[in-house]
C-alpha cells in the first residue's frame, strides 16, 4: 500500500500507469552494477520513480575527474567512497524507498551472491569482463540484463531477457580492448535515461522493450539507429540455456 | 552495382558513414570493408589487425544480419546491400 506521501509524490505518474502501477515499483528490487556515468543517472531516476529497494555496487572511489558525468557525486564528495555518496545522495531525494549500496568489486565469486533475489540487472559498467559475469547471472537466475555502453557521444543499449532474445555474447561475442575511453556527460545521461525507461516499462509490464534491438545513438550526427540482433545457438553463454529449460519440461 | 556501408561508434569518426559506393560483382565482404577503410590509416587500424584479418570484437552485418568474421572473406557482397560495422562499445 501506497502511503499519503506517496500517493502525491507519485501523482503525476501514476496518472500515466495507475496506482497498481506504481505499486508494483514499491515492490520491486533493481541492482545497479556501478554508481558512474551511467549508474548515477539510471539510479536517480528510479529512485524518484519510486521502485522501492534498489542495490548499487561500485568499489571506486570519486575522483575530480569523474564530476563531468557522474551526477550523484558533487565536487565535496571527492575522495570519498562512491557508495557512501551514492547512498546518501539517493536517500535524500527519495526517503520513501530502499537503498543498499555494497562497495564491492564485482567478481565470478560473488556476482551471483551479489545480484540476490532483484528483479533486475542494470549494466552500468565500463568494461566487458564484467558485464559477461551480469550476463552470466541474468541467464541463471532468469533475470533482465538492462545492457547500455557509451563512448564519447556514441551510446548503444538492449534490454536481454534470458531465453527469449540474445544475451549480450550473443550479439558481443568478444570484448573490445581496454582503453580510457572520452565521454561527454550527456550522453551517459540520455543511454542511462534509455535503460532506466526499459527498466520501469518491465517492472510495469508495459510497452515494447529493446529486445533483440540494439539501439544506437550518435549524439553529433542526433542520431538514433536500431540494429535487428538475433541469438546465437552457438553462444557460450546461453547456447545451453533453452536446451536445460527444455529438457526440463 | 552499389552497396551502402554504415559505420558506427570509433569507426564513424574515423571514416565517416552511409558510404554508397560501385563495387563490381563478386567482390567480398573483407575486400569491400578493407578498401573503403584504407582511407585513413587509423581507420582501417581501428578495423584490421596487422594481418589484414578483422579484429575479433568487430561486429559485421549484411541487411541485418550477422557475417561472421570468419566468414567474411568469402562472403560476396550483392547489389543494393546494406553493411554495417560497428565495434561494442565499452565504456559507462
Ligand atoms: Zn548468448
Amino acid at each position: 500500500m501506497l502511503s499519503e506521501r506517496e500517493q502525491e509524490r507519485y501523482k503525476r505518474q501514476i496518472m500515466s500507469f495507475g496506482q497498481e502501477g506504481q505499486e508494483r515499483l514499491k515492490k520491486a528490487h533493481v541492482f545497479i552494477a556501478g554508481a558512474g556515468g551511467l549508474g548515477s543517472p539510471i539510479s536517480l531516476y528510479l529512485a524518484v520513480a519510486g521502485v522501492g529497494r534498489i542495490t548499487i555496487v561500485d568499489m571506486d572511489v570519486v575522483d575530480q575527474s569523474n564530476l563531468n558525468r557522474q551526477i550523484l557525486h558533487f565536487d565535496r564528495d571527492i575522495g570519498r567512497k562512491k557508495t557512501a555518496s551514492a547512498e546518501e545522495k539517493l536517500r535524500e531525494i527519495n526517503p520513501d524507498i530502499m537503498v543498499n549500496a555494497i562497495d564491492v568489486k564485482i567478481d565470478e565469486t560473488n556476482a551471483a551472491y551479489l545480484v540476490g533475489g532483484a528483479d533486475g540487472i542494470v549494466d552500468a559498467m565500463d568494461n566487458y569482463p564484467i558485464r559477461y559475469l551480469l550476463n552470466d547471472v541474468a541467464i541463471a537466475k532468469e533475470i533482465p540484463l538492462f545492457h547500455g555502453g557509451i563512448r564519447g557521444f556514441y551510446g548503444q543499449a538492449t534490454t536481454i531477457i534470458p531465453g527469449k532474445t540474445p544475451c549480450l555474447k550473443c550479439i558481443f561475442p568478444k570484448a573490445p580492448p581496454g582503453e580510457v575511453f572520452p565521454v561527454v556527460g550527456v550522453t551517459p545521461g540520455l543511454i542511462g535515461m534509455v535503460q532506466a525507461t526499459e527498466v520501469l516499462k518491465y517492472l510495469l509490464g508495459i510497452g515494447d522493450l529493446l529486445m533483440g534491438r540494439l539501439f544506437i545513438w550518435d549524439g553529433m550526427q542526433a542520431k538514433a539507429d536500431e540494429i535487428c540482433v538475433k541469438r546465437n545457438p552457438g553462444c557460450e553463454a546461453c547456447g545451453g540455456v533453452v536446451k536445460t529449460a527444455r529438457n526440463k519440461k | 552495382m552499389t552497396v551502402k556501408i554504415r559505420f558506427f561508434a570509433r569507426f564513424r569518426e574515423l571514416l565517416g558513414t552511409d558510404i554508397v559506393t560501385d563495387v563490381a560483382p563478386g567482390m567480398m565482404f573483407t575486400s569491400l570493408i578493407t578498401t573503403v577503410s584504407r582511407k585513413n590509416p587509423a581507420g582501417y587500424a581501428a578495423i584490421f589487425d596487422e594481418n589484414g584479418t578483422f579484429h575479433e570484437f568487430v561486429i559485421l552485418m549484411k541487411n541485418g544480419k550477422r557475417i561472421e568474421i570468419a566468414d567474411a572473406a568469402k562472403t560476396p557482397v550483392e547489389d543494393g546491400d546494406e553493411i554495417a560495422v560497428f565495434p561494442p562499445v565499452a565504456g559507462g
